[in-house]
């Protein structure tokens, strides 16, 4: 176990490593250099130096990248070419918006998701089941702009019930924030739980039809329970691989939603950044996102191990 | 078989016999008979799907040569006389915020969303195809190297790398395409490693390496008819990924630039106009939703015919 952890470990580094020197190799995208086109042409050389180094612009990307591992260390994420601010500073009121985003929208995905298909499963070709797996393919074929547009056009402009964009910070109001947060959430979460849902009531289809399965029945054991507590961790390998895959994505991938309803999320902050040529916020937030992504896949990989102790053991021999 | 026949087998509800029957009988060993009628209407409600699938793609191909070879159905054509004007028999979709034909805007978005999508997924398929055949044939070092790559590609955070590029090089057709095209290589070349993985451990393609027949003969001879039918599956399912990849994009303003209609940018214009012309939104986004559904489905009967 522990040598298959630094194995991949080592792995993931070196992914991420070869990610960050691609992001650092962001402004070669741009001929010219970032420090003109900010202080003209006429700049001075001492004013363009003075420049490249507070924004560790003008090195080549591995150099860049070497600095940008130093201030990291320190706790510096680089400064906005725009605002002048610090980028932790930034990130930090941009990213618990995104967190709570992707937490409550996964959270109800699930609530919604696992009871429905551990029940279609168990009857399949229930109403249950033959109604839920339609909804699921309308809306795995909306795309999550179709989707928020046709909620927005019903609850909030011809019903009027909920707010159609913006975002009100908890501590200011929190009625204003649940009831603008019910949108967006449920935008995606409808997107994901049809993922979800999908691939949970393929698997629970085959762990249901196991001795193990009719052996509990036979002892009387309640359905709910049995689904519960027998049948779903089985069924779950595929369920964690999207799960993980999808918070891996979730961060950089509420882009669409924040954009929809107006939200100042990570997504928001990092498409600004790229319209403004505003190289040190896009390249932190980009590494940032695809260490996310590489946990998110490392974790994945490591909980199969604990779901089902069996692979760890086949992958030995 | 007494139940099934005695269920009309178009019967609306859900009859109560099998309902009875899987009620009684644990979840494997429920009654034959409903999974008899089950299956069969499953299979009718597949056929019925398949039919609207091909006939709504049908129409939308007809709509398409329509826009392109007349001029009846002119998306750039303005009267402002005539803005945001309801459904009707001269405008089936009614008038944007501009006066101009959402049918027409409709038609032809189709016509730039598919074009985009198709180049994306040549760049997909092909480029897939080749590392996937590459690193399953050849297998070693080789395989490892394209693993870790394929690795980094997926780390990469691709909304934010498309518009990027599109952003720093511009909205051209090539740029999009080949870049939500190089997302859709890892997928492609995933499916096609694992088969030429099997392949190569066929008795023909052992065959055909003792008699010392050239790699790219087999490649092309042996491997490329074992990985078609599954990549012409996935190509289904790619296709509308690259189909929702280019909408999204557009409606975030990263398309196609401002006058050419796409599906995503005109739902992302008829934003503002939601209260009062619902209408520009709602006509493209359900055309979309159609199309996605329409090829999904298909892709679905494909993949059981190979299957």
């Amino acid at each position: 176990m522990i040598h298959f952890v630094a194995r991949r470990g080592v792995r993931a580094l070196g992914v991420l490593l070869l990610v960050a020197v691609l992001a650092m190799s962001t402004p070669l995208l741009l001929p010219g250099s970032p420090a003109l086109a900010v202080l003209g042409l006429e700049a001075s050389d001492a004013d363009i130096a003075a420049f490249n180094e507070r924004y560790n612009l003008g090195a080549d990307p591995f150099t860049r990248l070497w600095n940008w591992v130093t201030a990291l260390l320190h706790g510096d994420l680089g400064t906005s070419i725009v605002t002048g601010s610090a980028v932790t500073d930034q990130l930090a009121e941009r990213l618990p918006v995104t967190l709570e985003l992707v937490v409550v929208s996964l959270a109800l995905a699930l609530v919604i998701a696992v009871p429905v298909a551990l029940r279609a499963a168990w009857r399949p070709g229930s109403v249950l089941d033959r109604v839920s797996q339609s909804l699921a393919f309308v809306l795995l074929s909306m795309p999550g702009f179709v989707l928020g547009m046709l909620l927005i056009y019903v609850f909030a402009v011809s019903l009027k019930a909920l707010p159609a964009t913006g975002w009100v910070p908890f501590a200011e109001d929190p009625v204003e924030h649940l009831a603008h947060l019910v949108l967006p959430v449920v935008t995606m979460a409808l997107a994901e739980a049809a993922v979800y849902l999908r691939a949970l009531r393929a698997d629970a289809d085959d762990v249901l039809g196991s001795t193990y399965i009719h052996a509990a029945q036979a002892r009387g054991m309640r359905p709910s329970r049995l689904l519960l507590a027998r049948a779903l961790r089985p069924a779950s390998l595929p369920l964690v691989t999207l799960v993980g895959l999808n918070l891996g994505m979730a961060l950089g991938g509420t882009l669409v939603v924040e954009t929809m309803y107006a939200i100042p999320g990570m997504g928001r902050y990092v498409a600004t950044a790229i319209g403004q040529r505003d190289y040190p916020v896009i390249e932190s937030t980009t590494i940032i996102l695809a260490a996310a992504m590489v946990v998110a896949t490392l974790l994945v990989d490591l909980s199969y191990r604990l779901i089902d102790p069996r692979i760890a053991h086949d992958a030995r021999h | 078989m007494t139940l099934a026949t005695r269920a009309p087998a178009d019967a609306p509800a859900p009859a109560p016999a099998p309902a009875a029957a899987s009620a009684a009988a644990p979840h494997a060993s429920a009654g034959v008979a409903a999974a008899v009628r089950a299956t069969r209407r499953r299979r009718r409600a597949d056929a019925t799907a398949t039919t609207v699938a091909a006939v709504w793609l049908a129409v939308l191909a007809v709509l398409t040569l329509v826009s392109i070879a007349t001029p009846l159905l002119d998306p750039y054509f303005q009267d402002f006389t005539a803005a945001k004007l309801g459904p009707s028999l001269a405008h089936p979709f009614g008038t944007d915020g501009n006066g101009r034909d959402v049918f027409a805007r409709t038609v032809a978005g189709a016509q730039n969303s598919l074009v985009v999508a198709v180049i994306t997924l040549a760049v997909g398929a092909v480029g897939g195809t080749l590392i996937g055949v590459a690193a399953g044939y050849f297998r070693g070092a080789l395989d490892n190297v394209i693993g870790f790559l394929i690795d980094v590609v997926l780390a990469v955070p691709a909304l934010i790398l498309i518009i990027t590029i599109v952003s720093f090089r511009g909205p051209s057709i090539v740029s999009i395409g080949s870049t939500i095209g190089l997302l859709m290589v890892p997928a492609f070349a995933r499916v096609t490693r694992s088969i030429a993985l099997t392949v190569r451990e066929r008795d023909y393609v052992k065959a055909a390496l003792l008699i010392d027949t050239p790699t790219p003969r087999i490649l092309v001879r042996s491997v490329l008819p074992a990985v078609a039918p599954a990549l012409v599956s996935y190509a289904f399912t790619a296709m509308t990924a690259a189909i929702v990849a280019e909408g999204s994009l557009s409606f975030l303003g990263y398309g196609l630039a401002a006058p050419a209609p796409s599906w995503g940018g005109i739902i992302a214009e008829g934003r503002s106009d939601l209260a009062t012309a619902p209408w520009i939104t709602l006509a493209p986004a359900f055309a979309l939703a159609a199309t996605v559904m329409a090829i999904t489905t298909i892709g679905e009967r494909v993949k059981e015919r190979y299957s």
